[in-house]
């Protein structure tokens, strides 16, 4: 098997994970769906780190990662916000939601 | 075997002292007297970046380059960028620092009655200085750095704070929330087109630092096709920064939404951060296939700059024609960028500092304008302004006129700067639709003003909040440095030709 | 010379073999993630997708991604999205059909002309070797040879990183964490506020949810003596969210009741 064959797997993933979060409304899911952009990108790093025969692509992958953890943090925790300021404008205040 | 990483401590030191107050700012936070929070942290911040302009100036002419073992180059653009926004977060924090546009305690939930008794009680969200710090940092961080990943880590530090700050507002609070989301979503979707194009770029030259991709991308190692990928989709994740048509769709709702001298800074000095790495990008890695990317970012350009200025025409909302304006300046100076050359380079750093500390004047007024609620917004309320106030309506006129290019005006000078450097390039299509823009930006921004001046006030209900000292501060220096640049734009221009200067 | 394939070396067969069962599932797998109406659905989809690319960065020699990607990634990252799903409420739904006209088809085709564009454009790119391959690399173990490049190439992106990791958890304490403007009202505060009140009748203190219904639960009203429901006794949250059972079918049967009593 071609090695590129990992190439043109990340750039199906990656453009299904793009379509994803044009499509999809569900804030919790078009998020996913960003994740899925960034695994699909760490992906190609990874094969192109075999194909160049260095690690800095493992490198960059592994530091994807860690901005996809705070990405994670902080995208959940404004998600979460908003969802308790909504349900309890709908038992609190409905008039904040009018204006 | 490992070998101790040498640092130039000397170059980062800027950068490290704003990442120093950002945590220190923290610390504070959990073991300080809340009672002295507001004032110890605005001490931290301010102290801070007075401190690295200090470090700034003091490293202006040094002979060392590169830092961090390569990760970072200081070069003469980097130190004018890094200063401009040092300087635009100074002012931004003077606006911010009048708390009552942020919420109490963001935690509650709006409408609650712990709201209520938080905003009673005068507690306040004191967070958002550390916050701002980081920002601070990332975006210094970002016009200096010279290796992929520390230009997305970069990305990301400068990112989070600002999506966590524009959902901090205190009034229409579920509507800033809803900012904040959409900030959050089309700002991470953008560093995923980022991150897929810095692959290809690797892919094609083995390597994350700039040098070795534009060595790779002049040629030598295959056919182009992987940099054309890696082009084009890092390009997205940046136009998206700096919210070029067609990737702008957040930046109405998100300068909406997002608490006003927030808002400030994000269209200030987001600017000058993004294209400060887009200037290097292209200056640096994509120069030699200029011919290939030059049609699209003309095109990009051009509709940036006539969509900015066309739809900022139906606007009926202040923030919402700022931020169309916001768009249509960014179609400026992508002209700048399209120059490729020094005089290119030089009117961009000019037209980045005119514009920022324009913008901030600006927004810090809307914050003076107010009602009963909070902040009117809306312009059909702004009518008969000038009579009630006629300094702060001029001051407001006169930015206007600044933003739409009037002579006498510092936004006169970096437009004629702009497109003089693209027209010297044979750009003469770019500029034709720029100057087109312009006038009709300008017949706007005139209606906006016969509106404050002329037109007669349909109600009463507005008033103008007395500014405090901080925003007194902030607003006056940044009108006056408008004025003054207008007048005598040599003082700046002679800087930024000395600063235009980028090292591979 | 127009190539139909990109040139860079090739595998051995397990790989081979590896990758061919692999990589459908997980296109099966994100596409699914977009079909599927419910998103725990799409995150279990999205999991799995995960697992496989851990699979493949452990056939390409990059073992301590691997790892990481499914102790992080899958481990914390899509568990933290399987949280937020149960908070949210995990029927959460989306409804498919688009506010925009025409959104779907054009989303599609956009897909399937993106995905066909950078597929061909990646089949048509020439790279000057063929695949190293990371043996020299990894001589010293893949996780050494990485901890010396963090550790000497990258030690300034990995130092700032740490400013993205406050910053993550300043965020989340900003949004989510309260400090309290008030003391907890004592039972005595609430005793008194109870009397106090409008109706006499509450000072005894709210009835439970469901007691008297033959459905003994929290989303059941409780029947006052009169046989009707009392809508005070459910919490209000429940009511908001809709998960309140409609008490109607609770009540006995008044007619099955009498004659089963003759």
């Amino acid at each position: 098997m071609n090695i590129a064959n990992y190439l043109y797997l990340s750039a199906l993933l990656f453009t299904i994970g793009s379509i994803g979060v044009v499509l999809r409304r569900n804030s919790i899911v078009v998020f996913m769906c960003i994740e899925l952009m960034l695994n699909a990108a760490n992906l190609a790093f990874v094969t192109f780190s075999r194909i160049n025969g260095n690690l800095d692509g493992q490198v960059v992958a592994f530091f994807t990662m860690v901005v996809a953890a705070c990405e994670v943090v902080v995208g959940l925790a404004i998600i979460v916000t908003i969802f308790r300021s909504r349900r309890s404008a709908s038992v609190d205040d409905a008039s904040l939601l009018n204006r | 075997m490992l070998t101790t990483p040498s640092f130039e401590y000397l170059l980062l030191s800027p950068m490290l002292i704003i990442l120093a107050a950002a945590v220190i700012g923290v610390l504070a936070e959990a073991f300080l007297d809340r009672n002295h929070l507001p004032v110890i942290q605005l001490f931290i911040s301010v102290g801070a970046i007075l401190l690295a302009l200090i470090q700034i100036y003091r490293i202006k002419s040094s002979s060392s380059t590169s830092a961090a073992i390569g990760s970072v180059v200081i070069d003469k653009a980097t130190i004018y960028l890094q200063g401009t926004i040092l300087i635009i977060g100074l002012l931004a924090l003077l606006l911010i620092s009048d708390q009552e546009q942020f919420v109490a305690q963001a935690s509650a939930i709006p409408g609650s009655r712990e709201e209520q008794e938080s905003t009673s009680k005068g507690s306040i969200q004191t967070e958002i200085y550390p916050l701002l710090s980081f920002a601070l940092a990332g975006m210094m961080l970002f016009t200096c750095a010279s290796d992929l990943i520390t230009l997305f880590v970069a990305l990301e530090v400068f990112s989070l704070p600002l999506y966590l700050l524009a959902g901090l507002s205190r009034r229409r609070r579920l509507l800033s929330q809803e900012a904040a989301l959409k900030y959050f979503l089309l700002g991470a979707y953008s560093s995923a087109f980022f991150l897929f194009g810095a692959a290809f770029l690797y892919g094609i030259s083995g390597s994350v630092y700039l040098v070795d991709i534009s060595s790779a991308v002049s040629g030598g190692y295959g056919n182009d096709v992987f940099v054309l990928i890696g082009l084009i989709f890092i390009s997205v994740g940046l136009l998206f920064k700096i919210s070029a048509v067609p990737f702008h769709a957040w930046t109405p709702d998100v300068y909406q939404g997002a608490p006003t001298s927030v808002t400030a800074f994000m269209a200030a000095a987001t600017k000058v951060a993004a294209f400060g790495a887009i200037l290097r990008i292209f200056y640096v890695v994509f120069s030699p296939i200029a011919n290939q990317w030059r049609p699209i970012i003309s095109v990009i350009a051009i509709i940036t700059m006539v969509f900015g200025s066309a739809v900022a025409i139906a606007q009926r909302d202040v923030k919402r024609m700022l931020a169309y304006s916001s768009i249509a300046h960014a179609g400026f100076i992508l002209t700048a960028v399209l120059a490729l050359n020094k005089s290119g380079l030089s009117a961009a750093l000019f037209y980045l500092t005119t514009y920022g500390l324009s913008t901030l004047a600006a927004f810090g007024i809307i914050t003076l304008i107010r009602d009963a609620t909070g902040e009117v917004t809306d312009l059909n309320k702004w009518a008969g302004l000038g009579k009630k106030s006629p300094l702060i309506a001029g001051s407001f006129a006169f930015l206007l006129l600044s933003f739409a290019g009037i002579p006498l005006t510092s936004g006169f000078i970096g437009k004629f700067a702009i497109f003089s450097a693209a027209y010297e390039t044979g750009n003469i299509a770019v500029v034709v639709f720029g100057v087109l823009s312009s006038a009709l930006a300008a017949f706007f921004y005139i209606r906006v003003i016969l509106l404050m001046f002329v037109a007669q006030s349909q109600n009463d209900s507005i008033s103008i909040a007395i500014p405090s000292v901080k925003s007194r501060i902030a607003i006056g220096a940044t009108t006056a440095a408008t004025v003054i640049l207008g007048l005598f734009p040599s003082l700046l221009l002679n800087i930024t030709q000395s600063f235009s200067i980028f090292i591979k | 010379m127009i190539r139909t394939a990109l040139e860079v070396g090739m595998t051995k067969s397990p790989e081979a073999i590896l990758f061919w069962v692999l990589a459908p599932l997980s296109v099966l797998a994100a596409i699914g993630m977009l079909l599927v109406k419910k998103a725990v659905h799409s995150a279990l989809l999205l999991a799995w997708v995960m697992i496989s690319l851990a699979i493949f960065y452990i056939a390409q020699e990059a073992l301590f991604l691997g790892i990481v990607q499914i102790v992080v990634y899958t481990g914390a990252v899509m568990m933290l999205f399987l949280f937020i799903l149960m908070l949210v409420g995990v029927d959460s739904a989306d409804s498919l059909l688009e506010n925009i006209k025409y959104l779907r088809p054009i989303a599609v085709t956009a897909a399937i002309g993106i995905g066909g564009l950078l597929v061909s454009l990646i089949g048509r790119a020439t790279i000057s070797h063929n695949a190293y391959g990371l043996s020299i690399a990894n001589q010293n173990g893949n996780v050494q040879g990485l901890a010396q490049l963090l550790f000497t190439k990258y030690v300034w992106a990995f130092e700032v990183i740490s400013a993205l990791l406050i910053t993550a958890a300043l965020g989340a304490m900003v949004l989510a964490h309260s400090n309290k403007v008030r003391s907890k009202f004592s039972q005595r505060d609430l005793s008194a506020a109870r009397f106090r009140g409008k109706k006499l009748a509450e000072a005894a203190g709210l009835p439970g949810p469901g007691v008297y219904a033959l459905h003994n639960a929290v989303d059941v009203p409780a029947r006052l003596p009169d046989g009707s429901a009392a809508a005070t006794s459910i919490s209000r949250v429940l009511e908001a969210r809709g998960d309140v059972l409609e008490s109607k079918q609770f009540e006995l049967q008044q007619s099955e009741d009498e004659s089963s009593d003759k």
